[in-house]
């Protein structure tokens, strides 16, 4: 399992409560008995932990799959990764 | 945006001086909100998502400035006869008595103030604090010498009591603080201020009717009679709504960053924070803001399982209610913060007032006689 897939999976079932057995790709956030607020403070988790421009709303709806958001964090981190350090 | 540091010796402050509080009555539950609008809810549902068990509500007769006038008098009351008699009354409300005059001179008119200069403030759920730092300013500046500063909501008459996201959240109340200037060592001082806004957000958080832009008149045919005068969704919305998900993300982030703020002009670290007071809108906007800035649990105060959320009031709400049960000591390092529509937010830093909290029950509005000419003295 990825890390970023991993983290996801651990956060939900620890921190959520989601049901271990119902965390598949396909799974709709909202289908996880996450409901909205819950979805956001997720979203906050996984910028907190990964340190990338999650979207408050949009990555935060209940449609929003396991899948998508493994594929938005890699995605974000890859770009994060290309860019130039700004630090220096 | 945070107050500019106070200059070297300069230790002069407003200093919280009477705490007063009005709570109407009637107390109705979880489960009578759901049977009142038929919510697709529970009461477990409620209790786990919100923290809130019930809530009081000022029922018909009484208004936004029968709760206020009582709250300041009791905040009158409480500041005892070493506070100079208040000389400016300021009220943060959302829910005025008329659109228009502001409720705030006949608030000040109803506790026998004269003449002294009164006006509402509208910044929702960031009101009160909007009020103090702008009190604070004004006794600094020597514009006034003992301000009142009021917040009172009567959100029972914009709630729609058949939406589910919103109905169970809030209740009626007010509470006041009574000012004078001090200086900075002492209980009950207002040491830093950080406010700010950001109209992007606007949407967010709205009464959408009953303004310049869908005036009342326009919004009043589509209304149906729920008992308690409140209109049904839709065009015309007189109602209160709010985006739960993106309100959430805002408020949590607005809160933390303002707070972060404040008790950094202030010089003080979360952990040395001995009593924080969040809007009381969500125990876990609340938890989610307190844990982010580092506030341990134990040092958590609020009241918002017993009242709900009351917008501008809920956070000297949750003051008075903690004052009163000596839950700090005085002096003892407090931060407030609050964050409303608009979007507005604001966070203060204070030390523990020592006053005696008097609370009171809604002043119902006696007859205004016709109003004399005063001539000029």
């Amino acid at each position: 399992m990825n890390p970023v897939r991993e983290h996801l999976v651990t956060l939900l079932t620890e921190k959520f409560e989601a049901p271990p057995g119902s965390i598949h790709d396909d799974a709709a956030l909202g289908d996880l008995d996450l409901d909205s607020l819950a979805r956001v403070e997720l979203v906050f988790s996984l910028q907190d932990h990964w340190g990338v421009p999650l979207d408050d709303d949009r990555d935060s709806t209940g449609d929003v799959t396991v899948g998508r958001l493994v594929d938005r964090i890699e995605t974000l981190l890859a770009q994060s990764a290309q860019e130039p350090d700004r630090s220096e | 945006m945070t107050s500019p540091p106070s200059a070297p010796g300069d230790r002069a402050r407003a200093v919280i001086a009477g705490i007063g509080s009005c709570l109407p009555p009637l107390v109705v539950t979880n489960t009578q909100v759901i049977a009142r609008g038929n919510l697709d809810t529970t009461d477990a549902w409620i209790t786990g998502r919100t923290g809130i068990h019930r809530r009081r509500l000022a029922g018909p007769a009484v208004s936004t400035g029968d709760l206020a006038t009582a709250a300041a008098r009791a905040a009158i009351d409480s500041a005892g006869s070493a506070v100079p008699r208040p000389d400016l009354l300021l009220l943060a409300t959302t829910t005025p008595d008329r659109p228009c005059p502001a409720t705030a001179p006949e608030v000040a008119h109803r506790l026998g103030l004269g003449t002294v200069p009164a006006f509402d403030l509208a910044a929702v759920c960031s009101g009160f604090l909007y009020g103090l730092v702008t009190a604070s300013a004004l006794l600094r500046s020597g514009t006034c010498r003992a301000p009142l500063v009021v917040a009172a909501e009567k959100y029972s008459t914009i709630v729609d009591p058949f939406d589910r996201d919103t109905a169970p959240l809030f209740g009626d109340a007010a509470a006041a603080v009574a000012l004078r200037l001090g200086d900075a060592d002492e209980p009950g001082a207002v040491l830093e201020t950080d406010w700010g806004s950001d109209g992007g957000g606007s949407d967010l958080i709205t009464v959408a009717a009953g303004g310049s832009r869908l005036p009342a008149a326009a919004a009043t045919g589509i209304g149906i009679d729920t008992g308690i005068g409140i209109d049904t969704p839709g065009h015309g919305d007189r109602c209160f709504r709010m985006r739960g998900r993106q309100v959430y993300a805002h408020a949590v982030r607005r809160m933390t960053s303002s707070s972060e703020a404040v008790l950094a002009t202030t010089g003080w670290r979360p952990e040395e924070v001995r009593a924080f007071i969040g809007h009381q809108a969500n125990q876990r906007i609340l938890d989610a803001v307190a844990d982010r800035l580092g506030v341990p649990p134990r040092h958590r105060l609020g009241n918002i399982r017993e009242v709900g959320n009351t917008a501008g009031a809920s956070v000297p709400l949750a003051l008075a209610d903690a004052a009163a049960r000596h839950a700090c000591a005085p002096g003892a390092r407090t931060l407030l913060t609050a964050f409303g529509g608009g979007l507005t937010w604001a966070s203060a830093t204070l030390l523990w007032p020592d006053a005696p909290v008097r609370t009171a029950a809604p002043e119902p509005r006696p007859p205004l006689h016709d109003h004399q000419e005063v001539s000029p003295p």
